[in-house]
């Protein structure tokens, strides 16, 4: 899997995710400038209050959510995740967001239990 | 004991039975040569990658027979991005290519390994180094006692790269 993709319905659902990890990025982040000083603390909790969200849509899934914050300076970065697991069960979500001073890229990876 | 006793014949019975995958079983059966216990009767679950969740036979196994070998996968991660990347300048469309092949190639030498009954995650992150700040944090939701994860950051001159592989235990 080189992009986040999974439409396999009764599975996980990649809108959902993608929607909760929306609602976390803009609760957090919202209006804020790039800070070195919160940027620890604005990553844990975004990541928190993702899966925080995710489990409350009680499925029987492992979860693992990266976040990553990058200030904007006109540097490039690239993210690819791959992954060896049961494409019918198991899916991804990533999410890109940015505002004036920082760019956020949220992956969320959900395995399946049994 | 009295499992080990029976899944021996059938384990012999199997490689008889499936003649043209021959090369991948003897492979298969290497690696798992110690843990008897782990083979179904009459199923194979290991050797598909397209991981059909269909009819499958109690192991009885509760746990991973063995740990995730983090110290194995940390040297591929290590060795694969230094390689890969050591005399690298950030090119947009270079780094691109290379953060997927690298993505991969982790991937498989990690499959090579064979670790039975674990999934695994690979994530790489490659930019260009320009005076900004970065964070990069991750939360996973399981079981502490079988899951686990290693990852490693790499940096020259013009380029930065992080990468993490999760393993995750599925029953």
């Amino acid at each position: 899997m080189e992009e986040y993709q999974n439409g396999s319905e009764g599975s996980f659902s990649s809108e959902e995710a993608e929607s909760i990890v929306k609602e976390g990025i803009d609760g957090v982040l919202g209006g804020d400038d790039y800070s070195q000083n919160h940027v620890n603390k604005w990553t844990a909790t975004i990541v928190e209050r993702c899966l925080t969200q995710l489990v409350k849509l009680g499925k029987p899934y492992k979860y693992i959510v990266t976040c990553s914050v990058m200030q904007k300076t006109g540097a490039g970065l690239h993210t690819a995740n791959s992954c060896y697991w049961d494409t019918s069960l198991d899916g991804s979500c990533t999410v890109r967001w940015e505002n004036r001073t920082m760019y956020c890229v949220v992956s969320v990876f959900a395995v399946a239990i049994a | 004991m009295a499992d080990l006793v029976k899944d021996k014949p059938q384990k012999h019975e199997k490689k008889v039975e499936k003649l043209p995958t021959d090369g991948t079983r003897s492979k298969e059966k290497a690696g798992r040569a110690k843990d008897p216990a782990i083979t179904a009767p009459g199923v194979d679950e290991q050797g598909d990658d397209q991981g059909t969740a269909g009819m499958m036979e109690n192991t009885y196994q509760l746990g991973p027979s063995g740990q995730f070998p983090v110290s194995a996968v940390s040297n591929i991660l290590k060795e694969e991005i230094t390689n890969t990347l050591q005399e690298e300048k950030y090119e947009a469309q270079r780094c691109q290519d290379l953060t997927l092949t690298l993505c991969e190639g982790i991937r498989n030498r990690v499959k090579e390994l064979l670790i039975p009954r674990y999934k695994t995650v690979v994530l790489v992150h490659i930019g260009q180094l320009n005076g900004q700040g970065m964070q990069i944090s991750s939360r996973c939701l399981w079981d502490p006692s079988c899951d686990t994860f290693t990852s490693y950051s790499f940096k020259n001159t013009s380029v930065f790269c992080s990468g993490t592989v999760y393993g995750v235990y599925f029953e």
